[in-house]
């Protein structure tokens, strides 16, 4: 019970099962306001059931979930969640896709009509916004996407693989331009992601969960990389190298432990 | 769009090619007397029906009230089921207790109900109305049904997460996700919506296209009879065009 001042997320001895399968067991975690979190982990270990409980959309079997000091019931009101799979509202425009969360909230057509223009303009969909989802190619959708959560301005991003389903240089640039936004305007962010370069590339602090069932966090590291960071050249720099073999040699025992269990 | 059209194009003709090529046997084979004139009628004569028919004016009434009956089915009949098949999917412990019911009243060959309909609703519109509404009501229940259980349920929690009151989940992802479906069937039962009317007027009624056939049968005009025939097929087409049209501009966010 200490520090929970500062905690935009904690997770208090969280379990979570499903009928008799125990995805995650006894997790604490803390997220610091204002930090940038990644979550590693093996594919199946937890880690969108994790997101999920923090969002709000699930609860947890046992333990309790806090944000902002206040125990959670229902949704997380002051989050916002990018999801793993495409989200988006197919039969709304990019438009109606990005205003959505303010018309949600009330805010008045125009205006929410002007402030999704904004946003357009900043993930680079001049042009687009009166195209369905449909027509887009996934990296556009993501940008979407993630104007669509921005937008609201929650105070916690919770961001499950947003960008696993692109080509490796659109995600660079997805990336960079989510540095840029959160260096813009500093929210909490909790990024779920499988791949250890992206976490470290991105996060303040970089969470290593066990292989699945029974989940729990194996360790937690802090990345001293100074910001802001170049993502175009960081992964050659020897502070990330070093970082990576050490964060490697744990998550790699967790990722031959889930195939051993998955054979 | 043009190279489809210039590869349309030929199509069109040999479809041409072959009515012509149908209607103009059929011609023959009664000129030459293969062909019985009586039970058989001619293209020739059938033209000439409609052609008379629609310079005195005759058909328009029967027509307008045939398209009234439809009309007023279909939006009876769609209105109706978008909001049980809804209202079912909501509430599937609801839905679940009906269910049985549901399926054995679809499962009723509709002619069967048309003699029932005519001592209910009378010889006027609305047993036609009645028939053609039992059609499109289970065409339209069953889609919105399966169209509210299909919607992805990420795209639920997403709207949940930018903050979807219940109603707006319903204004904004349920109705729009139903919809899909219901616009899908839209063409099958506004088409239906047409054949259960005119079956209903065949069976008693005192106007309509369907009276028209029924009335050229009692004299054994088949002459009228195919005429009649021709007429309802041509009205059915057109509005299956048009509404192939609003198909394609509202589900237009469709890849
Ligand atoms: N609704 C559910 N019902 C039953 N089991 C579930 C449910 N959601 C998750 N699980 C199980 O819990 C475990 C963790 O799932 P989760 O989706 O959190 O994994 P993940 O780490 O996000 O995997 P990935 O990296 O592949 O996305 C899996 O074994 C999964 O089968
Ligand atoms: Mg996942």
């Amino acid at each position: 019970m200490h520090g929970t001042e500062s905690a935009a997320i904690r997770l208090d001895n969280v379990t979570k099962r499903f009928a008799a399968y125990t995805a995650i067991q006894g997790i604490d975690l803390e997220v610091r306001a204002g930090a940038f979190v990644s979550v590693v982990g093996p594919s199946g270990c937890g880690k969108s059931t994790l997101l999920n409980l923090a969002a709000g959309l699930i609860a947890p079997s046992e333990g309790a979930v806090f944000v902002f000091g206040q125990s959670l019931y229902g949704l997380n009101r002051r989050a916002g969640f990018m999801f793993q799979q495409d989200a988006l509202l197919a039969w709304k425009t990019v438009l109606g896709n990005i205003a959505a969360g303010l018309r949600f909230r009330g805010v008045h057509a125009r205006e929410a009509e002007a402030r999704a223009r904004e946003w357009i303009a900043r993930v680079g969909l001049r042009g687009f916004s009166d195209a369905f989802p449909s027509q887009l190619s996934g990296g556009m959708r993501k940008r979407v996407a993630m104007a669509q959560s921005w937008i609201v301005d929650p105070d916690i991003l919770l961001m499950d693989e947003p960008f696993s389903a692109l080509d490796v240089h659109t995600r660079l640039r997805m990336e960079s331009e989510l540095l840029e936004l959160w260096t813009a305007s500093p929210k909490t962010v909790l990024f779920v992601t499988h791949d250890l370069e992206e976490a470290l590339a991105l996060a303040d602090e970089v969470v290593v969960l066990s292989a699945g069932p029974a989940s729990r966090v194996v360790n937690r590291y802090g990345i001293d990389l100074p910001r802001p960071r170049h993502l175009i050249d960081i992964r050659t720099e020897p502070r990330f190298a070093d970082l990576y073999r050490h964060i490697w040699a744990q998550l790699k025992e967790e990722v031959l432990r889930s195939y051993e269990r998955a054979s | 769009m043009n190279e489809r059209a210039s590869r349309r194009l030929p199509i069109a003709v040999w479809q041409a090619l072959l009515g012509a090529a149908l209607l103009g046997s059929w011609q023959a084979l009664v000129n030459a007397g293969k062909l019985d004139k009586f039970f058989f009628s001619r293209p020739s004569d059938v033209a000439a029906r409609i052609v008379e028919w629609l310079k005195t004016g005759f058909i328009w009434p029967h027509l307008a009230v045939t398209l009234e009956e439809a009309a007023l089915a279909f939006t009876i009949g769609a209105a109706s089921g978008v909001v049980c098949g809804f209202g079912l999917a909501r509430a599937p412990r609801l839905g679940a207790l009906v269910d049985p019911y549901i399926r054995l009243l679809n499962a009723l060959p509709r002619v069967v109900l048309a003699p029932i309909f005519l001592l209910w609703f009378g010889l006027g519109i609305w047993s036609k109305i009645a028939l053609g509404v039992t059609v499109v009501f289970f065409i339209v229940f069953f889609n919105t049904h399966q169209g509210v259980r299909d919607v992805d349920p990420v795209v639920v929690n997403n709207a949940r997460m930018l903050g979807a009151s219940e109603w707006q989940l319903v204004r904004h992802v349920l109705i729009p996700s139903a919809l899909t479906w219901v616009f899908s069937s839209l063409h099958i039962s506004i088409g239906f919506a047409m054949i259960a009317v005119v079956v209903g007027e065949y069976l008693g009624s005192a106007r309509g296209v369907g009276y028209l056939i029924s009335q050229a049968e009692g004299v054994f005009d088949t002459t009228g009879v195919f005429a009649g025939m021709a007429v309802l097929s041509a009205v059915v087409l057109l509005v299956g065009w048009g509404v192939n049209r609003l198909e394609r501009w509202l589900l237009r966010w469709k890849a």
